[in-house]
């Protein structure tokens, strides 16, 4: 037995695992935030053709975060990654007036789903750096957020771009999760 | 004496090759490779660089001209020497204008006192390999600066590249608006494709505008396997996605070789182009042999096949052009 075989079996208990989905229409955003997320470069992010996955450490936490593409040719795909999700995130693009009836649907139909049935939401109110983006209280009430009983919610706005409000709903999927597994 | 100085040649033609191309797979070769690295580069090239010139009476330069013939073996080396120099004017000469160019020719042929009565063809092989070295980083300049460019929909000239798209690629139906459903029948993601744009930018359409306008039938092929039933894919995102490739293939140098064997001048936009038309219709065959389950295992068969690519382009004598056989 190697030295760092033990250094490695003094180190703390080993990371829980989360599994978080990542949903949303086309151009919300969630490519850009899964990057923001592991901290990697986002200037040549491309359409999403299938699915991206990556794991980001946080507060103890390895969060697996499944990045589906959003085209509406690929949504009867979403399902197939239902099973087993501990927090699904929501991302809208808040500066695309024009989509908010399509995005609340879809988010309608995934609340509904039976295999997310009391799965914690979290809506990223994404792109609040452009000037023309709609608030969250805007949007959270467009989409009737409030109606939500069987489930916890929470909207965050935030630029996925500049990364600001990114860690706040991070945390919110953390304090949710550690909630849930009490 | 002659073979004698060829074997010298050679030893050193391997030493350099041994130092691009160590084995990076286990440990400890890597750090044998390391150590032979250092060792080589501090002290063993210099001498042995020194013994050639002596016995040869040529310097490193004119041995590598005379002993590759022109394309990547040549050109790479030319340019792994100039790396390595301690030279400042050799040096630099990776990074010289195409109007500076005569001037430093002059300059490298009298730093390193080469007599070009003795060495006719010299001056040309050396001016051929710099104007592939250079040519390939400016290229890559102008391949950045269009990927930065962002669709403009007012700009009247990028609409127009767009609506040509359309009609070469579906030249029997007539887009009923701009704003439409029908972009899904080539391959964009919603209504309006300039979002699909994204991190590509102008790169992206100019890249699929030249594959449909120089490759018709090959991009209406692809086009018409794309939208097979089961084995089918989104055509322009899949294609933006091969234009992110060809971008990062360059961006890391590895397309070097490529067009070191495949322009004998200045590399210019409609090679990096035909390029991408090499990737495209590639991935097409490729991922109908593969036969994959869904559009969703996209990710992971793009990786096989960018690995793919990526192990042909380390060959010396890639080219990688498109060669269409006609459908059966």
């Amino acid at each position: 037995m190697g030295l760092l075989s033990i250094l490695r079996k003094l180190k703390s208990t080993p990371d829980q695992e989360v599994r978080i989905l990542l949903l949303g229409l086309d151009n919300g955003g969630k490519t850009t935030l899964l990057k923001q997320l592991a901290s990697e470069d986002i200037t040549h992010i491309t359409p999403t053709q299938g699915f991206n996955i990556k794991s980001v450490q946080s507060q103890g936490f390895k969060l697996n975060v499944w990045d589906i593409g959003g085209q509406r040719k690929i949504r009867p795909y979403w399902r197939n990654y239902f099973e087993n999700t501990d927090v699904l995130i929501y991302v809208i693009d808040s500066a695309d007036r024009k989509r908010f009836e399509e995005t609340g649907q879809e988010l309608a139909e995934l609340l509904d789903e039976e295999k997310l049935s009391g799965v914690p939401v979290l809506v990223f109110a994404n792109k609040q750096d452009l000037l023309t983006a709609a608030p969250a209280s805007e949007i959270a009430e467009g989409l009737n957020l409030h109606t939500i009983r069987d489930r916890v919610w929470q909207i965050q706005s935030c630029s996925a771009l500049t990364g600001e409000g990114v860690q706040d709903g991070m945390n919110w999927v953390c304090k949710s999760v550690n909630a849930k597994r009490k | 004496m002659c073979s004698s100085r060829d074997s010298v040649d050679r030893l050193h033609e391997l030493c350099a090759v041994y130092y691009e191309k160590r084995h990076t797979n286990c440990p400890s070769c890597r750090m044998l490779g390391y150590i032979w690295q250092c060792f080589y580069s501090s002290c063993l090239r210099f001498w042995l660089k020194w013994f050639l010139r002596l016995v040869t009476g040529r310097c490193e330069l004119q041995r590598i001209c005379a002993r590759c013939k022109a394309g990547a073996l040549r050109t790479s080396q030319i340019e792994y020497s100039l790396k390595s120099s301690k030279s400042k004017v050799l040096q630099t000469a990776l990074s010289v204008k195409q109007n500076e160019l005569e001037d430093r020719l002059a300059q490298i042929i009298q730093e390193k006192r080469i007599k070009e009565q003795k060495d006719p063809t010299f001056k040309v092989n050396l001016r051929q390999c710099l104007l592939q070295i250079n040519g390939y980083n400016e290229l890559f300049e102008e391949v950045e600066e269009l990927r930065k460019k962002v669709f403009d929909s007012e700009n009247e000239q990028h609409e127009n590249m767009l609506l040509k798209l359309w009609d070469l690629l579906m030249p029997s139906v007539k887009l009923e608006s701009r704003i439409t459903k029908q972009w899904g029948n080539i391959g964009f993601q919603g209504d309006d494709p300039k979002t699909d744009f994204r991190g590509m930018g102008m790169l992206g359409l100019t890249n699929l505008l030249f594959f449909s306008e120089k490759h018709t039938d090959a991009a209406r092929q692809v086009l018409s396997h794309a939208n097979h039933p089961t084995l089918g894919y989104s055509y322009a995102i899949v294609g933006i996605n091969l234009t992110e490739m060809a971008y990062s293939l360059m961006k890391s140098d590895a397309l070097k070789l490529h067009f070191y064997n495949s322009v004998s001048g200045k590399a210019e936009m409609q090679h990096f182009h035909q390029f991408y038309c090499y990737l495209a219709y590639e991935f097409d065959k490729f991922w109908l042999q593969e036969e994959p389950e869904s559009i969703m295992e996209f990710n992971r068969y793009r990786e096989k096949f960018h690995d793919k690519v990526k192990g042909h382009l380390q060959e010396p004598e890639v080219t990688l052009t498109l060669t269409p056989n006609p459908e059966n």
